[in-house]
């Protein structure tokens, strides 16, 4: 396919598949009496055909949170602000973080901290945001020190310390693993051998031999990275009660006539604009890694 | 067989053992029911039994807010849990794996150039969790059908899910070994496509197979109880109304997790427990992973120069 033609269908190819994606929970229903699992076609596309006409009139960016109809556009400013203040931050910390430690990782021998590493690595954010949260209230509960929130109770004042820390754990974790991995390959390649025996500096090999090396892994990586950044975001935004765009989403998907349709699909194209925008600005970071590390 | 995997077997039998023979043992069934209770000592001190109970010698584990014996309900809970992850886990290896075997034997070589379309990358970083969430969403809420048969849609659903990226694992993996020289010489030598992969390529991947399907395992865990958190239960959610309470149908144990999401600041039991039972698991699972790849990397693997 010429490349012209790709980039063009791209726009379009995503926003269909948002709004066939949106569908799923409209079309799918259980029957309510025989609880056998119906394919309501009709119903789906008909919300696919109410959101585009509701464009135009401006109903498609109304939602219903409980009983009040509220404007998207207006609530989404506030969402947005939230959810991108974290991922930014988790998306640029956490892979600058995940690369040094993972550089880090393939050279030194501290077998221990691999194996925590490993640990929490093989375990699901949801536990990780818990065990958090279980940590300040068991903190607290013996000495009487709340170190940090472990929730937003309200919009004045958010919980800041303990997402901000899971935005970075997990992700960072990923990263570094996934860098220490091709770093120990890339290791066992014949020119750095050579490197070595023409005695250059072991950080010098480290920095400008090896690591230019593993940055097309961590390119080509990037989605999964941005896959577990976002599917985090998810998690912690729920479980932390931050009011960012998941949550928005999440909570009033269900309301009170019924799926939402067209504020889930609003949601998912500012989501994945967000997206966009963070592996935009990542891409720029290894690209300014590439060029600094270059010989 | 080094530590690691011993320690992760010895951890995983245990848990299967204690789920399959362990209503046998244990002090109480699901039915039974602790009941509000006054009782007066010969001192005449009362004590007011009221569930939850906490963890004490009757009730080891404790019991939840009806006043239902924990370990019952995790013993009940567990083969849920067990069951579904072996069996996704392995439908998606094996699924996964056949798949993956033809297309990379017959599959062409990618150009170095060609970059794929940037959609399908795109869709890799969407969140299994909540396709799976998305498609079951509308029908595990309060739903008439049995629990079994919501558990099989979710099995079927997240093993369809997971197809793709064990199959192309398993593609990369075959594409390599495609290119080795006994590969060409069994060829040559007039065998078969499905010869060749049957006895020259699997042999080479088996490890491979089992290295996934411990990861899978993991991963299946993982999205579980993901789902879990946004109330959606292996078996179907029980939705209770005024206070809005969800409820697991089968006492499997994300979803006893995801209902006891509140208990962080009191009764704290009734989350803990559960959520230890199932961080062991995966631990279990973990190790026995990375036991199997220390014994591979041992085998086959070259020296690092630094």
């Amino acid at each position: 396919m010429p490349k012209l033609l790709q980039v063009s269908l791209f726009v379009p190819g995503i926003l269909l598949f948002v709004l066939l994606f949106a569908m799923i929970p409209a079309v799918l229903q259980a029957d309510p009496f025989g609880g056998d699992i119906q394919f309501q076609w009709s119903r789906g596309f008909s919300s696919i055909g109410e959101y585009v006409e509701g464009i135009w009139s401006g109903q498609s960016f109304r939602f219903l949170a409980g009983l009040n109809e509220l404007s998207f556009w207006e609530q989404i400013g506030d969402s947005l602000k939230v959810t991108s203040f974290y991922m930014l931050i988790g998306a640029v910390m956490g892979m600058t973080l995940g690369v040094l430690i993972g550089v880090y990782f393939a050279v030194s021998r501290a077998e221990w901290f691999k194996r925590i590493l490993e640990l929490t690595g093989a375990l699901p954010d949801f536990i990780i945001v818990i065990v958090l949260q279980f940590l300040i209230v068991i903190i607290a509960m013996k000495t009487g020190l709340v170190i940090a929130k472990v929730g937003s109770f309200s919009n004045d004042e958010p919980a800041i310390l303990l997402p901000l820390l899971s935005t970075l754990i997990i992700p960072a974790n990923y990263m570094c693993r996934n860098v220490a991995l091709h770093m120990k390959h890339t290791f066992t390649e014949d020119y750095i051998n050579f490197a070595k025996s023409r005695g250059l500096r072991k950080g010098y090999i480290i920095f400008c031999h090896a690591l230019p090396n593993v940055l097309p892994y961590i390119k080509a990586d990037l989605h999964k990275f941005m896959g577990i950044l976002f599917g985090n975001l998810f998690i912690f935004e729920y479980l932390y009660n931050l009011h960012g765009i998941t949550m928005m989403v999440f909570t009033n998907a269900f309301g009170r006539e019924g799926y939402q349709y067209s504020l889930v699909v609003n949601g998912i194209i500012t989501f994945l604009l967000l997206y966009a925008i963070v592996y935009m600005l990542l891409r720029l970071i290894i690209l300014g890694w590439e060029k600094v590390l270059a010989r | 067989m080094n530590r690691t995997l011993l320690t992760g077997l010895i951890i995983t039998a245990v848990i299967m053992a204690f789920s399959f023979l362990g209503q046998y043992f244990a002090p109480h069934d699901l039915s039974d029911q602790v009941a509000v209770n006054f009782a007066v000592d010969e001192k005449g001190q009362g004590t007011l039994t009221v569930p939850p109970v906490s963890p004490n010698t009757t009730y080891p584990f404790g019991t939840d807010k009806a006043g239902y014996d924990l370990m019952a309900k995790l013993i009940a809970g567990s083969k849920y849990t067990i069951i579904v992850t072996l069996v996704i886990a392995f439908a998606r290896v094996f699924i996964g794996g056949i798949v993956g075997l033809l297309l990379g034997y017959f599959g062409t070589e990618k150009k170095p150039h060609a970059k794929p379309l940037p959609i399908w990358n795109m869709l890799n970083g969407i969140p299994m969790f909540i396709i799976v969430w998305m498609i079951m969403i509308g029908i595990s809420m309060n739903p008439v059908a049995s629990p079994l048969y919501l558990t099989i849609i979710l099995a079927i659903v997240m093993t369809i899910v997971g197809i793709p990226s064990v199959a192309s694992t398993v593609k990369d993996k075959t594409m390599v070994i495609k290119e080795k020289q006994f590969i060409i010489s069994a060829r040559s030598i007039g065998a078969g496509s499905v010869t060749i992969i049957r006895t020259h390529i699997f042999p080479h991947i088996k490890e491979s197979f089992v290295i996934i399907f411990v990861q899978e395992i993991v991963l299946i865990l993982g999205v579980l109880g993901q789902l879990a958190i946004f109330n959606v239960f292996v078996g179907g959610t029980t939705m209770y109304f005024d206070p809005l309470e969800y409820v697991s149908r089968t006492n499997e144990w994300t979803g006893l997790i995801g209902q006891a999401r509140n208990y962080l600041f009191i009764h704290q039991w009734i989350l803990l427990i559960p959520l230890a039972a199932y961080i062991i698991f995966i631990f279990g699972f973990h190790l026995i992973s990375v036991g199997l790849e220390t014994i591979y990397k041992e085998k086959y693997s070259k020296v690092s120069h630094i």
